[in-house]
């Protein structure tokens, strides 16, 4: 009764939706092609298991990639902003700008500078994830637990000692933030490249089901595009938790 | 000088040379076609966007974009605010409010373009996608904004048998004062995201659908053009926003 009590209070707002979903279609007597009913794009997702399995994978692979080689880049670029007072005080206002630009804008640019090809998608992903990663890692490689800084160089302790026993830890955190915040975006910049460009990973299904008014299928995309999403967030936000548990 | 001002100086100085190379950079790019025909030179898009003799495309394509990025942002930060301000005076919802805004906010924003072209119309998708990036930011912001007021003013309230209206009205809302205007600056480049995606999904005008066309077509200074718009009125907002923010900072600060 207790477990039925935490799965009505956790779940109800989603439960809600569902049969909003089902009422509408009952109610309007919608046909298929206008609106289907949540047990028909079930149905299609476990009658073609083959081509949703694909195309998610491909656009997780994608997404996973181009979030890996945009953090990468990100941190890299942080750390020699941290290590240069001209590089930092030169990226820090660019950092601003580009994170207050819609990013999700830049993507058709991208597009036509990079091709349409399967690469194209990767480096969408990349250049968007980069932003918070460069973003937030500088911030955490600055923000030192006060007073930590002079106590590393009261005992004498060089640059690199600094950095590597003390600036790379306390920036964890932060770095981590700036994952759960990324991969996301990761997954959306990867479903819209694909979308625009692509000719193959869930976003191409989204194009492809609507120019052939299958709306069974369109719906099955957003349903299998909404768990990976939440697939990667939530792998995020537990390696988060895990860290912050870690390091206090 | 003092080493405030000299350190607030060289900050600025910078700040200064970083932007001034990137503008360099990206003129220079363009001019000697270091990456192809693909990236047109700074000026070259700059004269694209000013030029007299497109005006009424691109006017007519803001205010398409803008008014829905403006309609979406009005509704979304209303409907955040009143589910979080719900999630917080009503103990029992919060759990599942939780879940389901969480959940909503892991789903890619393309993935409701079908739900929201059957629901609304292919026009008003993006006015309903910048509504739910915004809520998202606003429900975070709200809730976490009313849980800053102390638990000592919360006992004042308590011991002179305040109700928890009164308590929400001239307690906690004041202090969530400064998350709301941070969560209101940090959803502007949301809104237009949400915009600009809507209108990917088949809109019939707007900036977005410019640069899809454009894309598509080769018109690259089109498309620049439509980018380094949209891009500049979000840089502006955010700009005046934080200003804005900065005032209710300073006067509601904790």
């Amino acid at each position: 009764m207790r477990a039925l009590g935490t799965v009505v209070s956790r779940y109800w707002g989603m439960a809600l939706i569902l049969l909003a979903w089902q009422g509408w279609v009952t109610v309007f007597q919608l046909n298929a092609i206008v609106l289907p009913q949540p047990l028909d794009v079930l149905a299609d997702i476990l009658s073609n298991p083959g081509i949703y399995l694909a195309n998610a994978g491909q656009t997780a692979w994608m997404a996973l990639v181009g979030l890996a080689t945009g953090m990468a880049v990100g941190t890299l670029l942080a750390m020699l902003a941290w290590s240069s007072p001209l590089l930092g005080g030169m990226l820090t206002p660019l950092g601003v700008l580009f994170s207050s630009i819609p990013v999700v804008a830049l993507i058709p640019v991208l597009a036509r500078l990079f091709g349409y090809d399967g690469g194209t998608v990767v480096a969408i992903v990349a250049i968007i994830s980069f932003l918070p990663a460069f973003v937030f890692t500088a911030s955490g490689l600055r923000a030192l637990p006060a007073g930590s800084d002079d106590v590393f160089r009261a005992f004498g302790a060089g640059g690199w000692v600094r950095f590597t026993r003390l600036v790379v830890p306390a920036a964890v955190p932060n770095w981590m933030i700036a994952l759960r915040l990324a991969a996301p975006t990761a997954i959306l910049a990867a479903l819209l490249a694909e979308f625009l460009i692509g000719t193959s990973g869930l976003g191409y299904l989204f194009r492809a089901a609507g120019e052939t008014f299958n709306t069974e299928r369109a719906f099955g995309t957003s349903v299998v595009a909404t768990v990976v999403s939440i697939l990667l967030f939530s792998g995020t936000l537990a390696a988060e938790a895990w860290v912050r548990r870690r390091w206090g | 000088m003092s080493p405030l001002l000299r350190a607030k100086l060289r900050a600025v100085l910078f700040g200064a040379l970083g932007i001034g190379l990137f503008l360099g950079a990206w003129e220079a790019v363009g001019v000697y076609r270091l990456v192809g025909s693909s990236w047109p030179p700074l000026s070259t898009t700059l004269a694209f966007a000013f030029d007299p003799d497109r005006a009424t495309l691109f006017r007519r394509a803001m205010a398409t974009t803008f008014s829905m990025a403006a309609g979406g942002y009005v509704i979304g930060a209303a409907a955040g605010i009143a589910a979080g301000a719900l999630g917080v005076l009503v103990r029992a919802l919060r759990p599942g409010l939780d879940r389901l805004v969480t959940t909503i906010h892991a789903i890619p924003s393309v993935a409701l373009a079908p739900v929201f072209i059957v629901l609304l119309d292919r026009d008003s998708t993006g006015m309903a996608i910048a509504a739910m990036i915004v809520g998202y930011a606003m429900y975070v912001a709200t809730t976490s904004g009313l849980a800053v007021a102390s638990a000592a003013h919360r006992d004042v309230f308590a011991a002179f048998g305040a109700s928890p209206l009164a308590r929400l009205w001239r307690l906690e809302l004041p202090a969530a004062l400064p998350a709301l205007a941070g969560g209101l600056r940090l959803a502007i480049p949301g809104a237009l995201i949400g915009a600009i995606i809507g209108e990917w999904f088949g809109a019939s005008r707007g900036l977005g659908l410019l640069m899809v066309s454009a894309m598509h077509n080769f018109q690259i200074p089109l498309l620049w053009s439509a980018v380094l718009i949209t891009s500049a009125a979000s840089l502006v907002l955010f700009g005046v926003a934080s200003l804005i923010e900065r005032r209710i900072a300073e006067r509601f600060r904790a």
